[in-house]
């Protein structure tokens, strides 16, 4: 069952497609990481999947409803925080979470003095006096406290510092087994640490979408050692990235590595070589090397 | 409801400052829209460090102008609260019914701009001596015509961002209105006949808002609604340009058939003075007064000449229309001359002055039976005529007024005729009186039949002044008490075309010297 899915979603601003056939699918329960560079349309696919704007064309379902229907009570199911968002600045915290209690029936009370505890949110304070890491803690808190079915956030941890991302981290990670989380980040270090799910978004598709855990599985950065000079093959295997040599070393990531078949494709390609070593990659270092590469490893 | 009176409420919160603002300019409206019919007179705050003195009439009329732009910036900043553009808004990724947010904000604006003018309305009504109770629905139009004008901004209001963008859309709209007066005025005919279209233009007045309105809150499709707002403007201004103007004239006031009697017989006068036939250098115009004897009006008729268009064809196939251009000169039954003023540009002026041409002069008349005549003494103090409600005698020792405080409405027809011989006024010494037969009168007549007039104060003043008709231009006149009147209620009859043809006509023996401003009289 999905809890969000796109089919050849499209979006053009003017000429420029910002979203060109997106096909994305989060699984319920997971903690899905969209991640991609600077522009590469994860805020557009957000905004559309939260019915801020609609697609050019193709379609899009939340929690079972086509985003174009989202609207009014349906929010009550979905909290959504994002970094570009107009929070209403005059409000003091403690005012903004009564305000919006009587929207949302399942609101929790002790919950909301829960979190403001484990934020360290003042209530007496104005939004618009506020840090932007203390008014992102204030939108998070504002969008748990009803429980919502999934938490959307659009670049949350941007440009906060370390100690403020762990305690929203761990505000999410508390709350991840009730919901459904899509959270999207350009930032790969804190998704490594929480995500279940990661799609890479490139120039307005997914270049690839599956579980971080097998993600980080198959990526592996490979040095195969010469007893004389190394040389390149003419032909690399599929799944072969960022071949490059020096002296008697030759380095590449593999994309899809299983031990076995990637040493026999090895012996295949150099013949006799002195050592081979495989070497796990992060999450950091897997998408700079797709970045790179430019390719599709999917 | 919950929904509504919590987005209400921190509505209320958040904009305290701004109702504060508005209901006590209303109040200082209140203030001086009494004292301005209580003949409290001027007022005079003096500084005792300087010699500044602020006239009552100029802080009023700040007050006039400072109580609309309050309650636009209220609806404004409500209605932008939850702003309707954009997509970084915090609001549209809540559980906000659009229903309920757009409902909120009508109750705001209801119970903050409509509500205080409702009891503000109903306060100045009682406190000029009127029963509230008798006014209900006159009451309840006068908000429904607020209501439109608060629409109007609201409409606005949704498809902006800001309080700045708001501004910079009123900016479009106020030259947009500048350019459609300045076109109206280059087209013929187009100002007299104002009233075409007006049933299209007051439906789309109504419904381009509406529809902006529900489509923003139901949708956030700005694009589409300021799509929609400068489609209504451009309808607006095709109406102007395609309304075939002459047509619905001929249609308003019919030619007179030829077994009718003309409601007024004119004949051409010669002209006043000789001219010399030289235009000065500076003038780019040049006024033309054709001056006509009157004569056939009935005892108990007013002919009122709405409108004048003048043809005039010169040798060698030239021809000049001035188109019709509306007028208001009301002719009685002892009137025995009228001018009639156009102006041509210099060059043609100076082209076919001495040529002999054919002028043909269409007039618009609007014919009017003076009825329920009554003969009235001005009382002493404050008395009560029919239909223009409390009256009293004002302004200046000498030609003093009848000025009268109306409900709602002021009176669609009443016409105080006097003769001037017989005014009770002292005059100033040495000052003679009128002779006999000399007579003076003020008509007040509008065709707007609704419950209300359009404003913001109920109470609708109407002055009856005094023209002083006398052979003697500075014998006594003016209504005091003890002034007998005749009070008459004239009734719109019918509305006719007549037109005169004059040949052999030259133009430069009626140039007009000291082109007095306005082309018609």
């Amino acid at each position: 069952m999905s809890a969000i899915r796109t089919e050849n979603l499209i979006k053009k601003f003017r000429r420029v497609a910002a979203l060109n056939g997106l096909n994305l699918d989060v699984p319920e329960g997971a903690v899905y990481a969209l991640v991609g560079p600077n522009g590469a349309g994860k805020t557009t696919a957000i905004k559309i999947l939260m019915n801020i704007f609609g697609p050019t064309s193709g379609r899009a379902e939340v929690l079972g409803v086509e985003s174009a229907r989202i609207a009014g009570r349906a929010f009550r199911s979905i909290g959504y925080v994002s970094e570009n968002q107009e929070l209403p600045e005059w409000m003091r915290v403690g005012a903004l979470l009564e305000y919006l209690r009587p929207f949302y029936p399942s609101w929790d009370r002790a919950l909301v003095d829960e979190l403001m505890s484990q934020f360290d949110l003042p209530r007496d304070r104005k939004l618009g006096n506020l840090s932007r890491g203390m008014r992102m803690k204030a939108a998070l808190a504002s969008a748990l406290a009803y429980h919502p079915k999934l938490i959307v956030l659009d670049e949350p941890f941007t440009g906060l510092d370390p100690l403020v991302r762990d305690e929203l981290i761990q505000g999410l990670l508390e709350r991840a087994e009730e919901s459904t989380i899509l959270v999207s980040s350009h930032d790969l270090a804190e998704i490594e640490s929480f995500a279940s799910h990661v799609g890479y978004l490139e120039q307005g598709r997914l270049r690839f979408s599956e579980e971080l855990a097998q993600l980080v599985e198959r990526f592996r950065e490979v040095q195969v050692t010469f007893d004389g000079p190394s040389r390149l093959p003419e032909k690399a295997p599929e799944g072969w990235m960022q071949l490059n040599n020096s002296a008697a070393v030759v380095r590449f990531i593999e994309s899809r590595f299983e031990p076995q078949r990637t040493r026999a494709e090895i012996h295949g390609v150099f013949g006799e070589v002195r050592d081979v070593t495989f070497s796990p990659m992060t999450l950091r270092e897997i998408f700079l090397a797709m970045a790179k590469t430019g390719r599709n490893a999917a | 409801m919950k929904q509504v009176l919590n987005i209400f409420k921190k509505d209320v919160r958040h904009y305290w400052r701004e109702i504060v603002v508005s209901i006590a300019l209303l109040a200082a409206f209140a203030r001086y829209d009494v004292r301005s019919w209580a003949n409290e007179g001027l007022v005079g705050y003096a500084y005792e460090a300087g010699s500044f003195f602020f006239d009552s009439r100029l802080l009023s009329g700040l007050v006039d102008v400072l109580l609309p732009i309050s309650w636009a910036f209220v609806i404004v900043r409500v209605i932008q609260g939850e702003s309707l553009v954009g997509d970084r808004q915090f609001w549209v990724t809540r559980p906000y019914e659009w229903k309920k947010l757009l409902a909120a904000k009508i109750l705001f604006i209801l119970v903050f701009i409509n509500l205080p003018l409702l009891i503000t309305d109903v306060f100045l009504l009682a406190t000029a001596g009127f029963s509230p109770t008798h006014y209900v629905v006159g009451l309840l139009w006068m908000q429904a015509m607020i209501a439109l004008g608060l629409l109007l901004i609201a409409a606005l209001a949704a498809v902006t961002a800001s309080v700045v963008q708001f501004g910079l859309a009123l900016l479009v709209v106020v030259l947009y209105l500048i350019g459609m007066g300045f076109l109206s005025e280059q087209i013929p005919s187009s100002s007299f006949s104002s009233s075409i279209g007006d049933a299209v233009q007051t439906a789309l007045l109504i419904a381009t808002p509406l529809v902006v309105i529900l489509l923003q809150y139901s949708r956030r499709k700005t694009a589409k609604s300021r799509l929609l707002i400068a489609g209504f403007a451009a309808v607006l201004l095709l109406i102007l340009l395609a309304t075939p103007y002459r047509t619905v004239v001929a249609h308003q006031y019919p030619r007179l058939e030829a077994r009718q009697q003309p409601p007024v017989q004119l004949a051409l006068l010669p002209p006043e003075k000789q001219n010399d036939g030289n235009v000065p250098a500076n003038q780019k115009e040049v006024e033309v007064v054709i001056p006509f004897s009157v004569s056939g009006v009935a005892g108990d008729s007013i002919v009122t000449l709405s409108g004048a268009m003048v043809v005039i064809e010169a040798p060698g196939g030239l021809h000049w229309n001035s188109g019709w251009q509306s007028k208001g000169w009301s002719l009685f039954h002892e009137d025995k001359s009228i001018a009639i003023r156009f102006t041509l540009k210099k060059k043609l002026f100076e082209r076919i002055q001495s040529q002999s041409v054919k002028a043909e002069i269409s007039l618009a008349l609007t014919v009017s039976r003076d009825q329920n005549r009554t003969e009235f003494v001005v009382p002493q103090g404050e008395f009560v005529l029919p239909d223009a409600g409390f009256c009293d005698v004002r302004g200046l020792s000498y030609e003093p007024d009848i000025e009268c405080r109306s409900a709602l409405r002021t009176p669609s027809s009443l016409l105080v005729t006097y003769d001037i011989s017989q005014t009770s006024c002292p005059g100033v010494e040495g000052q003679a009186r009128a002779k006999p037969g000399e007579i003076s009168r003020s008509w007040h007549s509008h065709s707007d039949s609704g419950p209300a007039e359009f404003g913001i104060s109920p109470i609708k003043t109407t002055r009856f002044g005094t023209v002083n008709n006398a052979s003697n231009a500075r014998a006594i006149s003016g209504f005091c008490p003890g002034t007998p009147v005749i009070l008459s209620n004239p009734e719109l009859v019918r509305r006719t075309r007549i037109e005169l043809e004059l040949n052999d006509f030259h133009l430069g023996d009626y140039q007009d010297r000291s082109m007095r401003g306005s082309a018609w009289r």
